[in-house]
């Protein structure tokens, strides 16, 4: 009898190394570009042929995407749209991906525009794969960068990505665990191991152990509320949170402090902005 | 109920089945496309109805196929698994696969499922796996429930059927085997002999002389796997798996007040505390 020997599963099969870039969708995108300047990013390149503005601040690149919003219903919330991985090699990552059961993402780029590969994340969300992002960077391609900014504008109070939160439906969370974790490769926190202010659901560590995942169920007794699944919140990480909420204070971002939730020197909340949007800050190491 | 049991358009099946009291309805794909207005119609339609959709049936012969023949089934599955999401239906009936094609090998059915119920999850769906009786490789409940327990995938169950434990005479006491929270589906059926004596008669048996539980001839063991999935802790869905040519060409209504007294028939075979009035969907 042949003995099949079973060999470990690599812990970062897709060779994840963090978020590249966070693309949110907007039918304002002067608003919401108004509110993240006030978050401390910077508006650094536009789109060759489309309503997209690249916005940066120190590590963080974030997307605003506001091409074919104008048929959304004015004045709904900017959502997340995607989340881009930086990975070793985005063909193999997407075709590993298509092989465990991934939907594959119908292309949008045009001629001569860069296509990234992607897969259908939570609700209407993406995830992409990029693997240009040491020593060139997909931007280059098609973006135009402002002339008068500076390309790489330093973070506020040290601000990076932190991680992103996802609400789902009751009972769903060993679904969305077995999505994370084959997929991509993510780890599950001990029950209790929280970051932040908003310590609930359940929380996930990425592979390469650089941004986190938080998945929310709806709260008890709260069948009444409309809830869906999606990606709803990005974290920040900031290594001293109360430096960090005064100087977005200063540039006038209001954080909740009512209730349970306060800003201390684990984290803090934004109030909601444009009737959705909040950043939460999280104490961080990364 | 189940549309496979009713004759004429989707419209008329949910009208009758509504009209007999019940509140869930177990679709098929052929319901949906074959609508003559096309499918938004008839997802329209089944939305308007009131109805719970109890699962959508079905997906054949997936698993353990490799090379094109494979990536046809994965496109299928998806197809299946978008019309089984605009429904609001939950469950994805998925049955052993019956082709020559398939491989016998465990591991390669166990990962194919895996995908599927991969594919399933951003859809919030759940797979439920059931053996038929005529699977090649898988039919019986056991050797389905041992792929499903490897496979390991949270939105990745069983659906048992009677008619097929019936036919295989597959002991009932293995139920007792089963986690009863990866049961999707409980499908109910029985038929009118006492032994089936080759799998052509087997399939024909299942395809077009099924009846109600309570009209056929192993009562005794249709309210026995009741009885034991009820005290297992099973509060999941049951549906009447009744697949009858006569039956197709029955008013409507008259099948459907079959129905309704084999629900009754059902819940007097296990006791009144057991079963409460709620749990007396089909």
């Amino acid at each position: 009898m042949a003995v099949q020997e079973r060999l470990p599963e690599p812990s970062n099969p897709l060779g994840i190394d963090g978020i590249e870039f966070v693309e949110y969708t907007t039918s304002q995108p002067q608003a919401f570009g108004a509110l993240l300047q006030k978050m401390g990013f910077a508006a650094v390149a536009r789109h060759r042929s489309r309503e997209v503005v690249l916005y940066r601040q120190g590590s963080m690149n974030l997307i605003v995407n506001a091409h074919g919003a104008g048929e959304s219903t004015p004045g709904k919330a900017p959502l997340i749209a995607a989340i881009a991985l930086r990975v070793r090699d985005a063909g193999v990552a997407f075709q590993h991906s298509l092989d465990l059961g991934a939907w594959e993402m119908p292309t949008r780029a045009a001629a001569m525009e860069l296509h990234i590969p992607g897969i259908h994340g939570v609700g209407d969300s993406l995830v992409y794969f990029v693997d240009r992002y040491r020593d060139f960077a997909i931007y280059d391609v098609d973006f135009v960068f402002e002339k008068n900014t500076k390309s790489d504008p330093p973070a506020l109070a040290g601000l990076h990505y932190f991680g992103v939160v996802q609400s789902i439906f009751g009972d769903r969370t060993p679904d969305w665990l077995d999505f994370y974790r084959s997929l991509f490769g993510f780890t599950v926190l001990p029950r209790g191991q929280y970051f932040g202010v908003l310590p609930k659901g359940t929380l996930l560590e990425s592979p390469c152990h650089k941004f986190y995942l938080q998945l929310i169920e709806p709260p008890p007794g709260s069948e009444e509320i409309h809830w869906d699944e999606g990606l709803v919140r990005v974290g920040l990480g900031a290594p001293d949170i109360p430096k960090a909420v005064k100087a977005l204070k200063d540039r006038g971002i209001v954080f909740v402090d009512h209730g349970a939730v306060q800003p201390s020197d684990k984290g803090a909340l934004t109030q909601v902005y444009l009737d959705g949007v909040t950043f939460e800050l999280v104490v961080s190491h990364l | 109920m189940d549309t496979i049991t009713l004759a004429g358009p989707l419209e008329a099946k949910l009208r009758a089945v509504r009209g007999a009291g019940f509140t869930q309805i177990m679709l098929n794909a052929t319901d949906i496309v074959g609508h003559p207005e096309g499918e938004a119609a008839a997802v329209k339609v089944v939305r308007a109805s009131g109805l719970r959709v109890t699962g959508f049936q079905v997906l054949r012969d997936f698993e353990g196929l490799s090379g094109h023949l494979h990536a046809y089934k994965v496109d299928v599955a998806k197809a299946m698994l978008e019309m089984c999401r605009a429904l609001g239906s939950r469950v994805l009936l998925a049955c052993s696969s019956a082709s020559p094609h398939s491989s016998q090998e465990v591991s390669l059915i166990g990962k194919d499922l895996q995908k599927l119920a991969m594919l399933a999850v951003p859809l919030n769906i759940r797979i439920a796996y059931e053996a038929l009786s005529w699977g090649r490789h898988v039919n019986e409940f056991p050797q389905a429930w041992e792929i499903v327990q490897e496979a390991d995938r949270a939105n990745l169950g069983l659906a048992l059927d009677s008619f097929h434990i019936l036919a295989n005479r597959t002991e009932l006491e293995l139920l007792q085997e089963i986690d009863p929270r990866k049961v999707f589906l409980v499908q109910l059926s029985d038929f009118m002999w006492q032994e089936i004596r080759s799998p052509e008669e087997r399939i024909d048996t299942a395809r077009h002389s099924r009846v109600f539980p309570g009209e056929g001839v192993h009562s005794a063991q249709v309210a026995e796997m009741v009885r034991q999935l009820d005290e297992m802790g099973y509060r999941g869905d049951y549906s009447f798996e009744v697949f009858n040519d006569d039956y197709r060409q029955l008013p409507l209504p008259v099948v459907a007040e079959r129905a309704r007294r084999s629900v009754k028939w059902v819940t007097d075979q296990v006791s009144r505390r057991s079963l409460p009035p709620r749990r007396k969907h089909a």
